[in-house]
């Protein structure tokens, strides 16, 4: 059984060449695997763990833009002809990935048209993602936006509990941390989640689903879709 | 219609090989894009793929509630219809004309076969679309994250580049939309840089008075934006030369 999505999907033939050049690795919370500006040495299909693009501004306030998990892969700009990241890629739930370095993958890119398809039918989803994640900071308010997170998270982590400072749903939110806390407070109060001490548990998925901002649903129909 | 523009005041067919762009040359066809012109809806078929050469269009993105706000502008850098040669679902975004000139059209077949032959179009085209996916991600940090002023000298900025001349068509209603803000936000962030002599403003025209102090107002997300389209017309150079 083949974890990432986007693996799944390729001829059996292509990905039985890919496989020589995959290497299974375990990502860690909290590791950054590109920063803005640096060259990209390797590409990530992650299965079991979870990595956020995060886009940074003043140096210091980052805002979550992409959510990247078992449906896709890190990396995109070396299909689009970058070798350079344009973002952050920061490990935000633990667990496995297939990565390979960036000259084998543009090797075997050029080589296999159904790879192509599939990562740049991947690419205009995640690009999707990207904007709607952008209008959705416009207009809807911190609760809304954690409870969408949350689901996000929930769905590739395929866990009920989960680790998270208030500091790292800061970045992930574009909010100050006593944002994150009153968002929190009130998603607490209702019995959806419980929070403490950076540990989150799901209790009630359906209320945090009626908790969340349309484009929680509007991201999922994308990737079912894709 | 005014005199035919050519399709090189594109960026990216001007970037492209003689022979590539003699093989698109007769597909390409001139149209006139009115302010408020929908290219495509959200979630709408897209039969061609626009390259702006002296218009914006400004891509939307429409909440289920109706509201929309403004994730890019393409204008003579780039091109509309990405979804197009990306294969991609069609998205909930709209394509609307912002600053009304002309624009070269192409039909999806054609496009479709040129970017499949995996040669110096498929190279910019996936490189534009890097360039865009920057854009995108930097919008929406600003959106989050600056003033409306500083949002506003971002918007004129990188509307300015993308256009031939220093003067755009606009109402305060559309930019307050493409902002996503009130437009009483809008008005007072423009009345602002007017009083310093940045900007005219008058009759739905907006004209940019003076470019450097503009940039000085501006946040970082202009710098970074503006980098990466320059980046994407450099490694042309270099990769279409061979």
């Amino acid at each position: 059984m083949i974890g990432n999505s986007l693996l799944a999907a390729v001829p059996r033939k292509v990905y039985a060449r890919l496989l020589a050049g995959l290497e299974p690795v375990t990502l860690n919370f909290g590791e950054v695997l590109y920063e803005p500006g640096q060259a990209i040495r390797h590409v990530y299909f992650p299965d079991a763990s979870l990595v956020s693009l995060l886009t940074l501004a003043d140096g210091h306030l980052a805002l979550e833009v992409g959510l990247i998990g078992r449906e896709g892969m890190v990396g995109i700009p070396l299909v689009l002809g970058h070798h350079v990241s344009a973002v952050r890629a920061l490990v935000q739930g633990s667990g496995t990935a297939l990565r390979m370095a960036s000259a084998t993958f543009i090797k075997e890119l050029r080589l296999s048209l159904p790879l192509q398809r599939e990562l740049y039918s991947y690419v205009h989803t995640l690009m999707a993602q990207i904007s709607q994640t952008a209008a959705c900071n416009r207009f809807h308010v911190v609760e809304q936006r954690l409870a969408r997170w949350l689901l996000m998270t929930h769905d590739r982590v395929k866990s009920d509990h989960f680790r998270m400072t208030q500091e790292f749903l800061g970045h992930m939110l574009g909010v100050r941390r006593v944002g994150v806390t009153k968002a929190a407070q009130v998603l607490q109060e209702r019995g959806l989640i419980n929070y403490s001490r950076g540990a989150i548990t799901i209790l009630d998925r359906k209320g945090l689903e009626s908790a969340a901002c349309a484009c929680y649903m509007v991201v999922r129909d994308m990737h079912d879709g894709a | 219609m005014p005199a035919l523009l050519s399709p090189r005041q594109n960026h990216l067919l001007a970037a492209l090989p003689d022979a590539e762009y003699a093989r698109l040359l007769p597909g390409l066809e001139q149209v006139a894009l009115e302010l408020g012109l929908a290219l495509y809806e959200s979630g709408g078929p897209q039969q061609y793929v626009y390259f702006p050469t002296a218009s914006i269009v400004s891509l939307l993105y429409v909440m289920r509630d109706g509201s929309s706000a403004e994730i890019a502008v393409v204008g003579n850098e780039g091109v509309v219809g990405i979804a197009l040669f990306m294969g991609g679902e069609s998205t909930p975004s709209r394509a609307v004309v912002q600053s009304a000139g002309h624009a070269y059209r192409l039909k999806e077949d054609l496009l479709k076969a040129e970017f499949e032959r995996g040669g110096p179009v498929q190279y910019l085209l996936l490189r534009y679309t890097q360039a865009l996916i920057t854009q995108m991600a930097q919008t929406a940090v600003c959106n989050r994250h600056h003033t409306v002023e500083q949002q506003l000298c971002r918007w004129l900025l990188l509307s300015l580049d993308r256009l031939p001349s220093n003067e755009l068509t606009m109402t305060q209603t559309l930019i307050a939309n493409m902002l996503g803000v009130r437009r009483e936000g809008v008005t007072e962030a423009a009345g602002k840089l007017q009083a310093e002599g940045l900007i005219q403003y008058s009759r739905g025209k907006i004209v940019v008075l003076d470019r450097p102090r503009l940039e000085t107002r501006v946040c970082e997300c202009y710098a970074v934006v503006k980098r990466e389209t320059d980046r994407l017309l450099s490694g042309r150079r270099q990769s279409a030369e061979h």
